[in-house]
């Protein structure tokens, strides 16, 4: 524990490292209020720009833009009515009528102290939790391995914008896509083409610049004319005492909440912050004015989308299962400097990874500052026009893409990427279960070949292992749960209905 | 039939993968052993996959969905300079790629001050190769100008 401190507290002590997460926080902000680009675009476009900084830097970046720019989008929300990032939606249900009726301040105010507190919370919570968390980890060998995977692989099925069964055929095409290059135990090629640049399979960073960035180009093209008006905001107030009053029980509620969500992997902020709004709604006293600009709604949606920032670095970093989009990248960004995620990471790289922590908690301290004294500038910064901004994420992508191994083929990957999202989303399917199939298909096939040679090809015998068998349990009932209760209701309702009939 | 056509390019998709698949190459069952042979694990994906376009179409019959409205003239604008940036970059620069398909951009999208789109599409190339350049000694690939710069 005390090494834990110290390596946290070390943060504090290296200027360069607290200089980059100021400025990292500064960009994080001005990600989040831009609309479109949220953290996951962001990450992906910074990215690159970390490949020659230390792994410790490379991360805290990442990690600090991620904590940021998920606190962002919600000025955008309170004062365009336009989140900046998905899960500053539910922030717009309350923020915005609350700054229509002349309390911009007030309503930012409320955010900033609630996010920082769920931010603060959720690092605690991944400080005391992924240690635990990967002592139970050390024990998994192969089969409980490809089990985990296979159930972070089941979450997929709740992630992103499409329905279930279009986010499972992104999560099985992502996983195709890292079967990609030469297989491990053969050197047999697969669906290279007779392209040797990927005889190592699909580099991440391009397929994450392509899906993300790309595609996000291509959607805000349908909105290239569309100009936000902006309600006028004095200062930002920090709450009342009588505020703290009310939302008090509120931000601990949603801070627990959006920890726990985001723990999960592929749940994120965005269903954090829509469980966290409605249930400080439903234990609120004042239901009535909700929608109308309540702070205990605008409190309950900030505390849970920034609490499930820490959460989601939880799955991560200690079993290598990304919660989210964003951490998809992170966990791109650990592989790409050389760091295992995993169990091991807590022993092998201790310091590392508590600085990481270290970092996400100075992020979340230097965010209220900016958020209370710098709000109505970054706002102004939303109104860049699109014509301009994304012109501009357009170089951004296609130089990071180059930037990583100086290949062109990066660029066309990219592109490729961001077209295929493109079609992706517009039909209904979301781009983050490709990615996370990506980043776990070749997770799930070496453990599955291990497994395979554990047991002389007997796969059954996965399932006679006591963990594996419960993940894959719970991942039978993350699928099929909610329709099993479903029929199980319908037919209590049909013999019911018969009973009466008699 | 429009709600179909994305389920059954994707069934299509899989069934060349699976074809593709089947057309690689056997590993001694020495090497292999008791796991997987290298065409395994894809088909198995596309097995999966294929069981789930079936219930995405199940499901579409069920409740077909809103038709999707074709996309706007910037979109396809926009589509279509990624082809002219490939083609700018293989046979003139990476640089006057970014810079042209900035530029065009910036005016399709909206911008219809010149000066404006022009300065964008020079500054920020610019200083995203210096910054490369001098700052991260990553190189630009080799082109007109590059060429020129680094001599």
């Amino acid at each position: 524990m005390l090494e834990a401190i110290s390596a946290m507290s070390s943060v504090m002590l290296d200027p360069y490292l607290l200089g980059l997460i100021f400025m990292t926080t500064i960009i994080g902000i001005i990600i989040g209020v831009l609309p479109g680009l949220g953290a996951t675009t962001g990450a992906a476009l910074l990215l690159p720009f970390t490949l020659t900084m230390t792994p410790v830097n490379a991360i805290a970046v990442l990690a600090t833009l991620y904590v940021s720019a998920t606190f962002a989008g919600s000025i955008t929300a309170i004062l365009i009515n336009t989140p900046g990032t998905s899960a500053a939606a539910a922030t717009t249900f309350d923020g915005f009528p609350l700054a229509q009726r002349g309390q911009a301040g007030r309503a930012l105010g409320v955010a900033v102290v609630s996010s920082t507190i769920g931010g603060i919370f959720s690092v605690i919570i991944l400080c005391l939790a992924a240690p635990m968390l990967a002592r139970v980890a050390y024990e998994f060998r192969p089969p409980e391995y490809f089990a985990l995977t296979i159930f972070g692989l089941s979450m997929l099925a709740s992630v992103g914008a499409g329905g279930a069964v279009k986010n499972l055929i992104g999560g099985v095409f992502g996983v195709w896509l890292a079967t990609i290059g030469a297989e491990r135990v053969t050197s047999i090629e697969r669906f290279m083409f007779g392209n040797y640049e990927l005889y190592e399979g699909l580099s991440f960073v391009p397929v994450m610049i392509g899906l993300f960035a790309i595609s996000e180009l291509l959607v805000q093209s349908k909105n290239a004319h569309l100009v936000a008006d902006m309600v006028t905001l004095k200062a930002v107030k920090l709450p009342t005492r009588e505020d703290y009053k009310r939302i008090w029980k509120t931000i601990a509620r949603s801070s627990g909440i959006g920890t726990f969500i985001g723990i999960l992997p592929a749940e994120g902020a965005t269903v954090a912050s829509m469980i966290g709004y409605s249930e400080a709604r439903r234990w609120s006293k004042n239901r009535e004015e909700f929608g109308k600009g309540s702070v205990e709604g605008i409190a309950g949606a900030e505390a849970a989308n920034n609490a499930a920032t820490g959460g989601a670095m939880v799955p991560t970093m200690v079993l290598g299962i990304p919660g989210s989009g964003t951490t998809a990248i992170i966990l791109v960004g650990l592989m790409v400097h050389g760091l295992r995620p995993g169990p091991y990471l807590f022993t092998e790289q201790v310091d590392t990874v508590y600085q990481i922590f270290g970092a996400m908690l100075v992020a979340n301290i230097i965010f209220l500052g900016m958020g209370l004294y710098a709000a109505k500038l970054f706002a102004r910064i939303s109104l860049i026009p699109t014509a301009i901004l994304w012109p501009i994420v357009f170089a951004l992508s296609v130089i990071g893409a180059y930037s990583l191994a100086a290949s062109l083929l990066d660029v066309w990957i990219a592109l490729i990427f961001g077209v295929v999202g493109f079609f992706a989303r517009r039909h209904g399917f979301s781009v983050a279960p490709i990615a996370v199939g990506l980043i776990l298909g070749h997770m799930v096939e070496v453990n599955l070949q291990n497994s395979l040679k554990m047991f002389d090809g007997a796969w059954w015998m996965i399932l006679a292992q006591p963990l594996a068998l419960l993940f894959l349990v719970l991942s039978f009932l993350g699928l099929f749960g909610s329709q099993i209760v479903s029929m199980i209701t319908k037919q209590g309702k049909s013999s019911d209905a018969k009973q009466d009939v008699n | 039939m429009r709600p179909f056509i994305v389920p059954g390019l994707l069934a299509v998709f899989s069934v060349v993968i699976i074809y593709l698949a089947l057309q690689l190459k056997l590993s001694p069952p020495m090497i292999v052993g008791h796991s997987m042979q290298p065409r395994s694990f894809p088909i198995f994906l596309m097995v999966i996959n294929l069981i789930l376009i079936g219930i995405l179409v199940w499901q579409v019959k069920q409740n077909p969905p809103d038709p999707i409205k074709l996309e706007g003239v910037t979109t396809w604008v926009s589509i279509s300079m990624f082809a002219a940036f490939y083609l700018l970059t293989t046979y003139a620069d990476f640089f006057i790629a970014i810079a042209v398909v900035m530029f065009v951009l910036c005016y399709s999208w909206g911008e219809r001050r010149i000066h404006v789109a022009g300065l964008v599409s020079v500054v920020t190339p610019l200083s995203l190769f210096l910054l490369f350049d001098e700052v991260l000694k990553i190189r630009f690939p080799r082109g007109l100008i590059t060429n020129w710069y680094y001599g």
